[in-house]
């Protein structure tokens, strides 16, 4: 027997790249997110091989969850092919070995950037958004320490104003991407820059939600099954996009969340943001055979579970 | 470059965090531990505790142990994490005085991690995030004071996140959950 049959095989990297400390930590930080729905965590975000802003919250949080047993997706603004997605998931694949997929049902992990995917997340899978900016009150109050008092206090008094200074400025809630949410009736909660379009679909959601901020160091999380609701008046209700009249020119397909290809005669033309799906809808469209998951909005863009879209 | 491997302890921990966040995200609904019985509770403690943190255990075995971790020793008015291989009515008092948090940094509530059995005795309606309408469970050898001592303690977003262990299975209740106690028969 030799020494190198004692010892393990040597690494370059630990399983995950993450340190075992960095690794708990997240670990310690995701049960607490996961126990108090919609508050803010902080925690030490460590240094990865991508700056800061580019995705570095959801990495560590995907990271410190993964196993070799998993199957993982990561989707940018709904591609699976962008810069930031591929790299991701490149990432991800070589530092745990994992299976990866570009099928929502498949996945058990699906890191995202700004979107949620068309078809409806099941028990048992985890959703990992990647959040530039964690705190809904910065717009209200830029003061961290401030905003935290407030929601601690759960004073969330002058998010009303500003939606109410919309309406009447505008004659309709302007925010578009990250439109505050409140958490199980208690924290506001930033749902990171999802379009309007995805947000119901937290609401009393099978899967779990963790969304995390690497450069702001905060880490939240909506665990299943719990409230959900966009902020709104009980006279003027929270809108999604409307996306009447768009049909996809890959598909042919309508009623999902669309990217705008503006042309040069200056009209528009229109694409599925979801190419997971699209991929799907193609395969089935050549007579392939492929297993369409029910999705959040059906054909007519009704949203699957009534009454949360007023 | 060869993709890295788990080493024995990473599995093990990684096996153990995903039981708890499961558990914790889908409260009770048992999820399985990679080991059975008083081991259990150290494989908790290893998968959650380090130098950065701390821990409080009434049992002078699991404190040897947990103390492998590098995790500060404190009493139990102070500890982060705190392990109670099978809680008694004197056991109560200790844990009456866990952390449960501040509302700037509820999170600085306890993590409270108990044996116990489930499937019979106490017969228990649970409710809150992580579960779809209501769950009932039936759990033994809890002292009947723990749950209006929890009840008094565990306001929402302050409180103890409890993981109850039975042999290999774990069972999560987070703070936000609400706990009913019901009476016999069914």
């Amino acid at each position: 027997m030799t020494l190198a049959d004692l010892a393990h095989p040597r690494q370059d990297y630990s399983y995950g790249f993450l340190d075992a400390f960095a690794r708990r930590e997240l670990r310690r930080r995701i049960l607490k997110a996961i126990a108090i729905p919609g508050y803010q965590v902080p925690y030490a975000s460590r240094e990865l091989p991508i700056a800061r802003g580019w995705g570095t919250g959801g990495l560590q949080a995907t990271l410190s969850v993964v196993g070799p047993q998993d199957v993982v997706k990561v989707i940018d603004q709904g591609a699976d092919d962008s810069v930031n997605a591929a790299n991701l998931r490149r990432f991800i694949a070589r530092m745990t070995g994992v299976e990866t997929t570009t099928d929502t049902t498949k996945a058990t992990i699906i890191q995202s950037r700004h979107r949620i995917p068309e078809e409806r997340m099941d028990k048992g899978q985890l959703l990992v958004l990647q959040v530039p900016d964690p705190e809904p009150l910065r717009h209200v109050q830029p003061d961290s320490s401030q905003a935290r008092e407030m929601h601690a206090d759960a004073d969330y008094a002058q998010m009303w104003l500003s939606l109410y200074e919309q309406l009447v400025r505008f004659g309709r809630f302007m925010q578009g991407a990250s439109y505050p949410v409140i958490v199980n009736g208690r924290y506001l909660m930033s749902p990171s820059p999802i379009p309007r379009w995805d947000t119901p679909a937290l609401h009393q959601s099978a899967h779990l939600t963790i969304l995390s901020a690497g450069r702001e160091k905060r880490l939240y999380a909506v665990p299943p099954y719990t409230d959900v609701r966009p902020i709104e008046f009980s006279d003027v209700f929270f809108q999604v996009e409307d996306q009447a009249g768009r049909v996809c020119t890959l598909t042919g397909a309508g009623q999902k969340y669309m990217d705008e290809l503006p042309q040069p005669s200056g009209e528009s033309r229109f694409r599925i943001s979801d190419t997971g799906y699209v991929e799907k809808l193609l395969k089935m469209a050549q007579g392939e055979s492929t297993k369409i998951g029910p999705t959040y909005y059906d054909d007519a863009g009704q949203f699957w579970m009534p009454g949360v879209i007023k | 470059m060869t993709v890295p491997v788990m080493n024995p302890a990473d599995t093990r921990q990684h096996a153990t965090f995903t039981a708890l966040m499961w558990a914790l995200s889908y409260p009770g609904r048992a999820t399985r531990l990679p080991v059975a019985g008083p081991d259990a509770l150290t494989l908790i403690g290893e998968t959650l505790v380090d130098l950065e943190t701390s821990f409080f255990t009434p049992d002078a075995m699991l404190t040897a142990r947990l103390s492998h971790t590098g995790g500060r020793s404190l009493p139990a008015d102070s500890a982060s994490y705190q392990f109670y291989p099978r809680l008694s009515r004197s056991d109560l008092d200790l844990l009456a005085s866990a952390p449960v948090g501040t509302h700037v940094a509820p999170d600085l509530g306890a993590t409270i991690v108990i044996g116990c059995a489930l499937g019979w005795d106490t017969r228990l309606r649970l409710r809150g995030p992580g579960i779809a309408g209501t769950r009932e469970i039936l759990i033994a050898g809890l002292p009947d004071a723990f749950w209006s001592l929890r009840a008094a303690t565990a306001r929402a977003p302050l409180g103890w996140d409890i993981f109850l262990v039975t042999d290999n299975a774990v069972l999560g209740l987070p703070r936000t959950t609400a706990v009913e106690v019901l009476s016999w028969p069914m």
